[in-house]
């Protein structure tokens, strides 16, 4: 419960006890370290590095067929990307219900070439647990959509959704004596496809 | 005010007696500080990074009521409900009235250390509420019923052998497991239950914008979007320090924030939080807890800057060598021993003495604060305070006493080499010399720094 009393005393002894004003930077953030020709490469690399694979595709036709060979399409499977038809799952209105889900494949909007980020907001992803609950993970990204570093995606995203997120590789931990453990409570796998 | 006991120093000397496992601490840490290196050092532009998220939160801090208000605001107007706590109880019990609104008796948490800070799982445990902690290792210290021992790595003071025979009680694992890969797919399929069943989700907040009303939580595992997701329910605890203005600071922060924490370029997961999902209600708790009193200190504000990153801890050579529960307090460390004694300075009087003042932990930090000068002044206001144990008081007056007399000085020195020339046992004794424990002292020079200079000077000079 809002209690106002402690928001005014909060607020009052903030007022109290601030320093002067001081300026922001007058400009924030830094040109990109990688050039435009370098941006496939360094995010393929780091794609690698954060646990995931990354594969360059001519077309969806050749995304399709990898996953047909990769994942046992039987198994409840969704894709959120236009053209890239192997669904046979309907997302319930029970959450719970995702739990099974092996496999979804999304369009990613903004990748960032120094550390293999990609931006997914609600429009991406829909339901908001779906990225994160599923098994497998693989997102479809156009090579037009990479930029240099994260102010540049910064400038380029929409942050006023609802929900959006950064994903850089499948989930990890290294809680048990630091040895690097891919897959604790996220997607195991993460496969991005880059299209012209 | 009573003089407070040395207790860094004695649960230090516990996590001390086990040499093999203090060894084996202090150099994964150090592993973990030298990938920061590497991260860091692959940006030509680090120095001037860290400058400039020095400078925001500078500024920040300048108009913290301003950033504090436009937050609330847009954020009520994206459907979050917004809260105020004046200190732990109140964040507590704020926590718990949700709870008991929704009639919810089972949470899970993602690692907040602002609900560690305000003992939250004890205070809800007693409620009658089921608290899981979600992150491995947080999940894994819970288990044991300890704190964590370190913000970013909560379980870096166990071994996988300990993991393997807590998970064989706790969750059916073969005795004697220690694969991290078998360890980790077991605590998968047990948290996985405890997500789909929770009626409430709770995360910390690494940076809230005031500018959009959001809120971003960093993970590598996934567990607070799990957690957020799944419930009906999200309450997301922060500081009042973690609010920067614009969604464009991001950029800065989140390139420093996995690099000084583990090395990574980025954290797997940067989930920015701005609306509640359709259905689901959204909580923002706002926490002063002696945040605004260490405003107030233009000595210590700065350590209000601090984006939990760990890399002061990873770094410091007492840190790495006591392990994180000899601080005694949810923040180990060298930032920790800034801000413990903000809290309670009686209780925390020690920890700014749990420093070599090497300036390491400065030398990382990618918001710049001077801790070590920090740690420094403390000493300064703990001794004013007469909060300083008296062993460590007689020392440090000594010392005065001894660099404002420079004929005792050189006294002092001739008369301690001569003392230990004649006495080396007695200067080894660990009871009367408390720098001999774990360690021999080295053997004196058979003259000082100070004659060798002299003679240097009249043989050159002829
Ligand atoms: S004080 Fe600096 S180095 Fe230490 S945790 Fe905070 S931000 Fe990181």
């Amino acid at each position: 419960m809002a209690n106002p009393t402690t928001r005014e005393t909060i607020l009052a002894a903030i007022g109290r006890g601030k320093p002067d004003l001081l300026p922001l930077p007058e400009t924030i953030g830094f040109p990109p370290n990688i050039s435009v020709d370098n941006l496939v490469d360094s995010f393929m690399k780091m794609v690698q590095t954060n646990g995931g694979q990354a594969i360059r595709v001519p077309s969806l036709v050749e995304a399709s067929a990898f996953l047909a060979e990769e994942y046992d399409l039987t198994l409840p499977i969704l894709s959120r990307v236009p053209g890239l038809d192997i669904s046979n799952f309907t997302p319930q209105e029970d959450l719970r219900l995702l739990d099974d889900l092996h496999l979804i494949v999304l369009q990613g909007i903004v990748g960032v070439a120094e550390n293999a980020a990609i931006w997914l907001d609600e429009t991406a992803i829909g339901i908001r647990a779906m990225p994160f609950i599923t098994l497998n993970l693989s997102i479809v990204l156009s090579e037009k959509n990479l930029v240099g570093n994260m102010h540049e995606a910064y400038r380029l995203i929409d942050t006023s959704t609802g929900f959006g997120t950064f994903i850089a590789g499948p989930s990890k931990t290294a809680d048990i004596e630091q040895s690097l453990v891919i897959g604790a409570h996220g997607s195991k796998t993460l496969t991005v496809f880059l299209l012209p | 005010m009573d003089t407070a006991s040395p207790k860094h120093a004695k649960a230090a000397e516990a996590f001390l007696r086990d040499e093999e496992n203090t060894d084996w601490h202090n150099e994964t840490l150090w592993f973990v500080r030298s990938k920061r290196d590497r991260a860091a050092q692959s940006l030509p532009e680090w120095e001037q990074l860290r400058e400039q998220a020095s400078q925001i939160k500078a500024h920040t801090l300048s108009k913290l009521d301003d950033y504090l208000i436009q937050l609330e605001e847009n954020a009520r107007q994206n459907g979050i409900i917004v809260h105020w706590a004046a200190n732990g109880d109140e964040h507590n019990q704020i926590v718990l009235d949700i709870m008991r609104k929704h009639k919810a008796t089972k949470i899970v948490k993602s690692k907040s250390m602002l609900t560690e800070e305000c003992h939250l799982n004890p205070f809800l445990i007693k409620e009658g509420i089921e608290v899981i902690d979600t992150d491995l290792g947080e999940r894994i210290v819970q288990l044991r019923n300890e704190p964590p021992s370190h913000i970013v790595l909560p379980a870096i003071h166990l071994k996988k052998k300990h993991i393997g025979d807590l998970f064989h009680i706790h969750l059916g694992t073969e005795a004697g497991a220690t694969d991290p890969q078998y360890l980790t797919e077991a605590a998968r399929i047990h948290l996985r239950q405890k997500f789909l069943l929770a009626d409430v989700a709770i995360t910390g907040v690494n940076f809230a914008i005031a500018e959009t009303g959001g809120f971003v939580v960093c993970t590598n595992e996934g567990n607070a979007d799990l957690g957020a997701h799944l419930a009906k329910v999200h309450i997301a605890c922060m500081g009042i320090e973690k609010v920067i203005p614009q969604a464009e600071h991001l950029g800065v922060f989140l390139r420093l924030l996995a690099r000084s924490a583990t090395g990574q370029a980025v954290t797997t997961y940067s989930s920015h939080f701005r609306k509640p999902a359709p259905g689901q209600e959204m909580h923002l708790v706002l926490v002063d807890n002696g945040r605004t009193r260490q405003l107030a200190s233009p000595d210590f504000r700065n350590s209000l800057k601090c984006i939990r990153c760990g890399a002061c801890m990873n770094t410091c050579p007492v840190y790495r060598r006591s392990g994180g529960h000899s601080y005694h307090t949810a923040v180990a460390g060298p930032i920790g021993s800034i801000l413990a004694p903000n809290i309670d300075m009686k209780e925390y009087a020690d920890l700014p003495f749990a420093s070599t003042l090497c300036g390491s932990c400065t030398n990382v930090c990618p918001v710049k604060i001077d801790i070590h000068q920090q740690l420094y002044k403390w000493r300064q206001v703990l001794g004013e305070a007469g909060a300083v144990e008296s062993t460590k008081k007689v020392g440090m007056t000594g010392m005065d006493v001894l660099f404002s007399h420079p004929w005792l000085y050189r006294f002092a020195g001739r008369a301690g080499r001569w003392f230990m020339q004649k006495f080396p046992s007695l200067a080894n004794k660990p009871g009367l010399n408390p720098w001999a424990i774990h360690r021999d002292m080295p053997k004196p020079p058979e003259q000082s720094f100070r004659d060798w200079y002299a003679q240097q000077n009249q043989k050159t000079n002829g």
